[in-house]
Parts: structure tokens; sequence; C-alpha cells
């Protein structure tokens, strides 16, 4: 049994995990992170639009602060985040924006001087500050009420994602390619590693470790068609989930994206509507303004797949062989606009679809995007069942989004979290000892290893592949953008059906090293258990919140629902999860539950939400009228972030002598505050 | 438009860690549906025909640069060739050249590109090394940005280097790959590295003064670097600076 | 901004050695080829013309010093060593490399890599067939004219080394200086490029032909 030591172990090297691993790192704590891939493959290159970080300096963002983009964050989230989190988050932001300039990344620039946008399909020439040339720029996104995702062009994720690899080279932090973590090592209470296997040789090795960090993305590909890279599967929720101890957060909460390209499921992103891109139906009417007369492209991502999903249920989506679909115009954002700044649209538009954006409309559908649920960990990106398991960025329940992340908020989780969680996980390896216990760690392995030989050597004769065509079938069809209870139903019987027969499975090729059939085989038991914690979840919970919408019960109830669904699967042999409920507490809340502005106003109030608003209403009149937004802030709920990311964050506006308000009377055009 | 064509496809087969096998092009068949790519054709073979083939895929859009492959005697990212680039329907994929082949059509291009970024320092070296990440970050040209973002979009598929003839003749050589990484670099007003650092690490016949401008690069990249522009940019400058 | 001493490797040096001096050599060809070719006037202007290179207006005899032609010739021939010995290192020299090469050839379809080829080819041709030319002219240098070549060449059978040495020089010098260009950033885009492209290819077309036609043209005279 081959064992390696280390103090800070990472698995999963996209942005969030790297971003631990350099946290780690610069304490001076030997690092290992493990990765399916090269790390500059990850998904999370994928993210074309940006990051959320109030900075205000375009004229459009300007007035921005961490206060509204808390109140964004939690309205987005439809009050089911954790308010705390969304606190620190939004601290944060700014901080993680101007670290990553410091590690290469060529955010685009405000230039000064007027310069032409177009909004709600209007070409508007907005004039940038003086002041504000050179700094780093946002465009807008939906659900925001200011201009706040900075972005590079259309590759930020791409430019992120190299920036932080670099770092972490130039930190020399080891990432060992092509393993897949199986199982992890604990002991019931701590986490001491995980038992991982190599993709080339087949080897299986023990990572013994003082922390444990998961950042492995989504489970997205759980469904048929997602936009997520084929490599988010959920095999870090399962890890966890297999210990039977550790919990998972919101896993029913899966968010679709309105605007993925049909048939293959790739993504355009948000910029294309936040620049001025329209949806039309098969008419070519533009007819989102019907549903959401004020935000209308730009409502909330939940809300437009929705709502165009209700549109194509009307008769109004367009017929193709895969289905119908409705389209995205952006040829009236000009040929110099699309060919510069929504380029990777272009590319793949061009060799995807074959047709040229700037000219032609683009074949687009709601399709899975984004998981919000994940592994629940507290503020500190522990897991409160396992100590020493750390989760962080999409494949983490921190709890940020709750049941619905805004654009530009997951790209922002992955820096802004790595950047706080980093701290938190190298203050755990110096707090705490390495505890070796290779008898623990070897029978963990050989539990893998017999798995292995039992797939290689067993009488089973199931295919993975085609259990995973099954399983996604079930949850692209029954778990999808609309729920009700019978479906519901019958995705967790189907999947139960399936969870059984994987006991069966065998395999064609008997490689034991590089065995394509072998990775999907281990992969799709795991996913098996994702999905059904997905589909569990989500039958369980009878109510509509973010991106949880059941058809048999539209309202958002708060009164039963304002909670966290904790699953976890403690006997190994069973077939359903274990449910459990975490209550969110309104007395607590910065911003207590409220309309969401979209649609009518139909939710079930908590009983504590008056309370609590008079009481704030109380807090804030003793505070008085010189009290600033920091002491109102504090007042209401004090929030705390590691020391060394306690300062405000500076703005331009702080500096500049005259008033710093947008274009007059533009000031909200979005959704209106409670 | 070539619906329900017979695709004829030629693999090359190979595992370096069976003892018995030896390199070897199978023939596989299977029909054509409408917008195929590449991708899908591999994963239904995969599924359907062999699963004990063996290639690389993670995004599958274009953008994580994992799936680079020779097609009919061109090396591109396999995600995006649609099948009915090819009116003959006969396809042969090769692996990419010049990397260590972990088995048919998978090669070992993450390994190649960390040792490359290690060997020359490819990451932003500061010249304020302490930035306060509360205060106003310091403004930088919107044009510059811009240029830099131009350079950048490199996603290292290892297209440019199994292109390049030189580099299979010279493993020393750092490649296009390297060398757009290094002007880069050069262009970033935030990196501290001068020309005489560059030259160092390129100013050789590792670097500008070894490539034979084949142009390999310029003509297979699959993001239209400015490959040509660049290194001549680069060798001038090191030329002037030898000078 | 010079670079400091301790940089030892010369590599610099080199490839700027082998751009300048393939240019000089390649300007030298065609000026070369273009007077040669003054046979296709007649063979009084290419009497003049050889009169000329000899420097005949200097002499009080008016018969010049063949001399300056040989001088021309060993000038000529160590250009050439300097721009082989350098031009040699970028050669597969080893198996190992020559394996290497083949294999991606092989696999990958790429046009001016073959060229490439084609220009190592005609490279090692020009070096196997250019010192016996420049031996003929450099020893004999009082017997250039319109008889004394046309003798030579369709008499004594040089036209065997001409005729290939032509084919190999035009295609070399036009894609080493198309290659240069390129090297040095004269293409800003990739349309430049492809004109550049189609001009090295007139201009070898062109050059054979004139050469032809002045080998040709040697017959009579003969």
């Amino acid at each position: 049994m081959k064992l390696i030591y280390t103090d800070s172990l990472v698995v999963g090297a996209g942005l969030a995990g790297l971003r631990v691993a350099i946290a780690s790192k610069e304490r001076g704590l030997d690092t290992v992170v493990l990765s399916l891939i090269p790390a500059k493959r990850s998904h999370s290159a994928a993210a074309q639009g940006g990051m959320q970080a109030s900075l205000g300096n375009t004229v459009k963002g300007m007035g921005d602060d961490e206060d509204i983009h808390f109140q964004d964050t939690v309205k987005g989230s439809d009050w089911g985040c954790d308010q705390d989190v969304a606190r620190m988050f939004a601290h944060c932001a700014p901080k993680a924006v101007r670290e990553l300039t410091n590690w290469g990344v060529p955010w685009t620039r405000v230039t000064k001087g007027p310069r032409q946008v177009v909004v709600n399909a209007e070409k508007v020439t907005i004039e940038e500050a003086e002041e504000a040339h050179g700094l780093i720029n946002a465009r807008d996104f939906g659900g925001t009420k200011k201009w706040r995702t900075c972005y590079t062009a259309d590759g930020t994720g791409h430019s992120l994602l190299y920036a932080v690899d670099n770092k972490a080279i130039s930190l020399d932090i080891p990432v060992h390619e092509r393993v897949e973590a199986l199982s992890l090592i604990h002991d019931g209470k701590r986490c001491h590693g995980v038992v991982a296997r190599c993709m080339i040789t087949g080897e299986l090795r023990a990572y013994i470790a003082k922390s444990t960090t998961i950042a492995t993305g989504g489970y997205g590909r759980i469904y048929e068609v997602s936009t997520n890279a084929i490599i988010c599967e959920g095999i870090g929720q399962a890890l966890a989930l297999e210990t039977g101890v550790a919990k998972l957060g919101n896993m029913e909460a899966v968010q679709f994206h309105p605007t993925a390209i049909v048939p293959v499921g790739i993504l355009t992103t948000e910029g294309c509507r936040g620049d001025g891109g329209l949806l039309r139906d098969k008419d070519g009417h533009r007819f989102m303004p019907d549903y959401e007369p004020e935000k209308k492209e730009l409502a909330s991502r939940d809300v437009v797949s929705r709502r165009m999903t209700e549109h194509i249920r009307k008769g109004k989506g367009v017929d193709s062989p895969y289905g119908p679909h409705l389209w995205l115009d952006i040829t009236l954002l000009g040929r110099k606009h699309v060919e510069t700044n929504l380029r990777e649209v272009k590319e793949i538009c061009e060799s995807f679809l074959g047709i040229d954006p700037a000219k032609d409309w683009i074949p687009v559908r709601p399709t899975q995007h984004y998981s919000m649920g994940g592994i629940r960990t507290d503020k500190t990106g522990q897991n409160p069942q396992l100590k020493g398991l750390f989760s962080v960025g999409e494949a983490a329940c921190w709890d940020m989004h709750g049941f619905n992340r805004l654009g530009g908020n997951s790209l922002a989780e992955t820096v802004v979290g790595g950047m706080i969680i980093g701290k938190y996980v190298a203050d755990f390896c110096q707090e705490n000892t390495l505890e070796i216990n290779t008898g623990l760690a070897e029978s963990f392995v050989n539990k893998v290893r017999n798995e292995v030989d039992e797939l290689v050597e067993g009488p089973g004769t199931e295919s993975p592949f085609v259990l995973r065509k099954e399983m996604e079938r079930i949850m692209m069809n029954y778990v999808g953008i609309f729920r009700n209870g019978p479906e519901l139903e019958k995705a967790v019987t189907e999947l139960q059906v399936l969870l059984k027969r994987a006991k069966n499975l065998g395999l064609k090729c008997k490689k034991r090293h590089a065995n394509p059939e072998l990775v999907e085989a281990l992969r799709v038991k795991r996913m098996l258990k994702v999905a059904l914690t997905v589909a569990c979840g989500a039958a369980a919970r009878t109510e509509s919140r973010g991106a949880h919408a059941r058809e048999d019960f539209p309202q958002r109830n708060d009164k039963d629902w304002l909670n966290r669904t904790l699953s976890s699967w403690p006997d190994e042999n069973s077939l359903t999860p274990e449910l459990s409920y975490e209550e969110l507490d309104v007395m607590k809340m910065e911003l207590p539950p409220g309309y969401r502005g979209y649609g009518i106003n139909n939710a079930i109030a908590h009983p504590d939400t008056d309370k609590r608003e008079k009481e704030i209403t109380e807090i804030l009149s003793e505070l008085g009228d010189n009290a600033d937004r920091y002491q109102r802030q504090q007042a209401l709920m004090p929030f705390e972030v590691p020391e060394a990311l306690m300062a405000r964050n500076e703005r331009l506006c702080d500096n500049l002598d005259r008033p710093v308000s947008a274009v007059p009377g533009e000031e909200s055009e979005g959704e209106q505050a409670l | 438009m070539s619906q329900g064509r017979t695709l004829t496809f030629n693999i090359f087969r190979y595992d370096p860690q069976e003892p018995d096998d030896k390199p070897k092009m199978v023939k596989y068949q299977i029909e054509e549906t409408p917008g195929m790519t590449v991708f899908i054709a591999l994963n239904m073979l995969r599924e359907l025909q062999d699963t004990s083939l063996q290639f690389d895929f993670v995004c599958r859009a274009g953008i994580c640069g994992s799936c680079a492959m020779v097609i009919n005697g061109f090396p591109t990212l396999a995600c995006r060739t649609l099948t009915s680039k090819y009116p003959k329907g006969e396809i042969t994929l090769m692996p990419l050249p010049g990397f260590e082949l972990i088995g048919d059509l998978s090669v070992n291009t993450g390994k190649f590109m960390r040792e490359l970024a290690e060997r020359l320092k490819l990451w932003l070296q500061p010249n304020a090394d302490d930035v306060d990440v509360h205060r106003l970050e310091a403004p930088m040209d919107p044009e510059e940005a811009a240029k830099l973002y131009e350079l950048e979009r490199c996603v290292e598929c290892g297209v440019c280097v199994s292109a390049c003839a030189t580099k299979q003749m010279r493993d020393s050589f750092v490649g296009a790959v390297g060398m757009m990484k290094i002007a880069r670099f050069e262009l970033d007003s935030r990196d501290e590295r001068t020309v005489e650092d560059f030259y160092h690490v390129i100013g050789n016949q590792d670097g500008v003064f070894g490539c034979m401008t084949l142009l390999g690069c310029q003509d297979n990249c699959p993001k239209d670097l400015p490959h040509m522009q660049q290194i001549a940019y680069l060798r001038r400058k090191m030329a002037v600076a030898l000078v | 901004m010079a670079i400091t001493k301790t940089i030892k490797n010369c590599s610099g040096w080199l490839d700027m050695s082998q751009s300048v001096s393939g240019v000089i050599l390649a300007v030298f060809l065609w000026t070369h080829l273009i007077l040669v070719s003054s046979i296709l006037l007649g063979a009084d202007a290419m009497t003049w013309i050889a009169g000329m290179m000899e420097l005949n207006f200097l002499s009080a005899d008016g018969h010049g010093y063949p001399w300056v032609v040989t001088l021309i010739a060993i000038a000529i021939a160590s250009l050439v060593l300097v721009h082989v010995l350098i031009a040699v290192q970028k050669l597969p020299l080893s198996l190992r490399q020559q394996i290497a090469l083949r294999k991606q050839m092989s696999s990958i379809s790429h046009g001016d890599t073959k060229l490439w080829v084609w220009q190592a080819i005609t490279g090692v041709g020009i070096l196997l067939m250019l010192p016996v030319h420049l031996w003929l002219i450099g020893s004999a240098p009082e017997t250039i004219g319109p008889s004394g070549s046309a003798d030579r060449i369709w008499n004594d059978g040089v036209w065997m080394l001409y005729m290939p040495l032509l084919f190999c020089v035009e295609l070399h010098a036009a894609i080493g200086v198309y290659r240069v260009a390129i090297k040095w950033g004269a293409a800003r885009d990739l349309n430049s490029r492809a004109r550049m492209k189609k001009i090295k290819t007139i201009v070898s077309v062109v050059f054979v032909v004139i050469g032809l036609a002045s080998l040709l043209a040697f017959l009579p005279h003969a």
C-alpha cells in the first residue's frame, strides 16, 4: 500500500481547490492537490461571463457596495442562503478581484469618456469618469441592481484559472494529475485523507492529511443535458455521502441556465443578455417583457428558465429534431461587439452550430447548469459532522446561494470562498497534528481494492454505460425545471432500481490500469446515490423556492420550509438517503424574507418575519441618523472573516468630491428592495 | 445534410502498459447522426463497440484544450470537429505526436505543460510585491489589458507542439506555447522582468533563435493565436537586446 | 539595453548571421542570374557585362582583371561556408531526430514544413554542386563570355550540373527569403503571408525560366 503524507490535501484543482492550496502553502504547510485532469483544464475555465464584486468603477456601477451585493445575493437565493456567509462573501469579493490582479488577471478596464452600450434593446451612450480610466470594469448580469460583474472579455474563468494555477506553480504546489479520489478515510469523527486511484497505472494510494478539502465542483452530469464539463459528476459529494456521517446540504437545489445551445448543451454566457441580447419565440416575438415587464431578459436565471419553459409549453417554441427551443438574438449588438466581447460565443456558434451569431439567431433552451447543493459546511468551510473535512466552491453547500445562484456569483465563490476558507484550512492545519492510523487507512484501501476486484473479476453483467444513461434520463424527465410529486416519486423508485442493478455491474474490459470502463463503473455507483439525494430532497420539499419549482406547491412557504435540507447515507446497503432539516433563523437575519420581485408575491410568511422587521426598525432608530452603513450593518448582523480580510474596501467614490450617482433616474431599475 | 451515412474511423490503438501490445490502426464503423462531432462519435464507439478505447475530453466545448488529436492529418480539438466536414466519411485519428502516450488517443499534455511552466517561470512576477487588496487597484491601460487577454487565450492543447517539426527534433526547444506565454508576460506592465531576464530564457537555440519559422503552430492553433507575429516580435526584441 | 557579457551562447548572432548571409547570397544569386541572362540579348551584351565585371574600364589594355571574378567566387564560397555551418545545425543530424521528424510528418500534413524539407534537400544539393561551379569559374575566370561559357556548358557537359543546380538554388533562395521575411516579422497578418508565399513561388518560377532560357541561349555559341 502506498501512503502519501501531507498537511493540507485538496481534492480538485479548479479555482476553489487551487486557492485553498495556495493559502495552505503560503503558511508553509505541505500541500498536495489531486485532480482528474491537468489543473488548467478544470471546469472553472468555462465560466465566460465574469465574477461579481462591488468595485463600483464603471458609471453604471457607481454607488455599489457590499450592502447591495449582499441584498442581491440573498434575494437571488430566495432567502435560502446563510446570510452570514453571504455577508462574508460580499465583503471579500473586491479583495479577491484585486488580489487576482496581482496574480496576473488582465481584467477588462474602464475607458474614460462616452461609450455605447445596449440596455433594454436600445443603444445608450454612457460616459465613464475620467478618474475611473484604467480601473477594473464591470458588466450587467441578471438579478443585480448595479453593473457589478468584473470580466476579462469573455474568458474570465479561463484567465482566472490560468492566473491562479500559475500562482500555484510558482509556489511549487504539486498537483497529482489523473488521480481519482474514491473514498474518504475517516473514523466517524475525524477525516484523515482519501483513498485515490491513479487512472493511468491503476495504483491505489492512501493520502493521509491533517485537512482534506473537497473542491470537485458540481454534480450536473447526473442530468442528460448539462452545460457542465463531463467531469462534473458529483464524485466529491459522493465521497462525503459514503462516509455515512457527513451530510450534504440542499441537494435538490439545481439551477438551469436559460441559454445553452441546442442540442449539445454548451453554454452561451449570460453576458449575451447582459450586453443587450434578447430572447425570441418561433414568431420572432420578444416574449420576456410579457412575463417580467421590469427585468425582462435579465431576471434571475431560475425565473428566465421557467418563463422560457412556460412559453415553450404554450406552443411558442421552435420545433427541432431535438425538441422545441427558443431563439437568443444578439445580432442587434453589432458585429464588432460580438467579435470582441463575445468571441467565445461566436466560436461556439461557428464550431457546433455552423452559424454566425452576428447575423443569425442562436437556438437555445434551459439546460442544467449549476448545483447549489453540496457538502454541508459551517462558515469556516468545515463539515460539521467530520472534523478535518472541508469543502469549497460548487462542491460545497457553504450556502451563499441558497436555492438559486446569481450569474457571476459562482466564479466569485470559487476565489472568494477559497480565499476565506483557505485561511481557515491553514489555521486548522496549524492547530492540529497529523493523526496516522495506518490500519484504518489500510482498511479503506482494501475496501476500494475489493470493489475494483469485484468489478473486474466478479460475475456481474450490468453495463455501467447503460445504467448511467438511464439515470441521466430519469433526472432529466422527472427532476427538471418544473417538478411534481408523482414524477418525483417515480424518479426515486426508478433510481432505486438502478442502484440495486448497480450491485451487479460487470466489465467487458478487464484491465486494472488505464481502463475507461472501470472508471465509469466506479463512478456510476456513486453518482446514483447523489442522484437519489437530489430526487428525495426534491420530493420531500413541498414548496417552491428559487430553482426548486414544484407545480403542485407553487408558493414559497417560509412558515414550514425556511430550512436547509440535509441528506446523509448512514446505512451503506439502504436504497434511500436519510433526510433531516436545519432551520434558518429569521431572528438573526439582516434581510428577513420578503418579496423577491418576480411574478406575484404569494409567499407564505414565516411567523418571525414581522417580529424581526420591527426589531430591525428599532435597532436602526436607536442608532440614530448619524450611523454609517457599517455601523448599521454591524448592529443588525455582526459577521466575522479572518483577521487579514477584515479591513474595509476602498472605492473610487471614496476619493471623489462630486456626487457619484449613475445616470439620473436609473439608480434602481432592478428588483425593488423588500 | 449527411444523415444516415456510415462513417469509418481508423483509430490508432496502443496500450504502452500491456507488455504484448503493438501500435496498430483499428477500423470502426458507426452511423452518423445530425450535428455529430468526433466527441460524440468516440463516446458512442466506447459505449457500444469497444469499452477499452482511451481518449480525453473535459469541457467538450472547445474551451479546456484536453481533446487535441490528429484528425485526417491535422492536429485539432476533437470536440468541435463536426464529422460532416469529411465528405468521404473516412476519419483517421492519431494521438498528438511529441507527447508521452498514455494509451490510444490519450497523451500526457498536462505533465508537459507543467514542466514547461516551471522551466520558463511562466507566471506573473509582479513589480509591486505587497499590493494592498483593500485599497483601490492600480490603473492599467485598457488597451494593454485587451492585448494581454488576446495573448492569454492559449488553452495549452499541445497542437502547436505537435505541429512543430523543430520541437519534434529538439526536445529542449520551448516551442510556440512557451514563447507565446513569454510574449504575454513581456507585454505585461505589472511584470518586473526585463528584456535581459527574458533573454536568458529564450534568447538562445532553445528559444527564438532555434525556431525555424515553419509555422505549424500558427497554421493549426485552434484558438488562432498570433504565433507568427509574436515570435517575430520576440526575436526582434531579443536581437535588438543583443546588438 | 545591451545584453551583458555573462551570456555565453552566441545563438542569437548565429541566427542573425544565417538570415543575413542567406539574404546576401540570394541577392547575389538573382543579380548573377540577371547578369548571365544578358546572353539573351546577344553575345555582345554578355561580353560587355563580363568585361565590366572584370573591371576592364580600369585597366589600360581593356582586358581588365579576371582575378576579380576569382575573388568574388572566393567571397561567395566563404559566405556559403558560413551559411552552411550555421544551417546544418538545424538539420536532423541524429537518427533519433530523423525518426521523430518522419513520425511527425507521417501523421501531420503541413505545407510550410514540407517547404522546409525541400529547402533542406535543395540545400544539400547546392552543397554538393556549388563547389564544382565555383571551382570551374574561379579557376578560369578569363573564360567567362559567350563562347567560353557556351563551350563549358554544352561541350564539356557542365549543363548536367547547371540544370539541377539552377532548380536547387532558385527553390532554396526564394523559400529562404520568404522564411527570413516571416521570421523577422515582415508579415503583419495572415493575408500578407499568403501574398508573400505567392510572390515566393512566382520568383522561383521566373528565375528558373530565365535560367533555363539563358542556358539554352548559349547553345548557338557552342
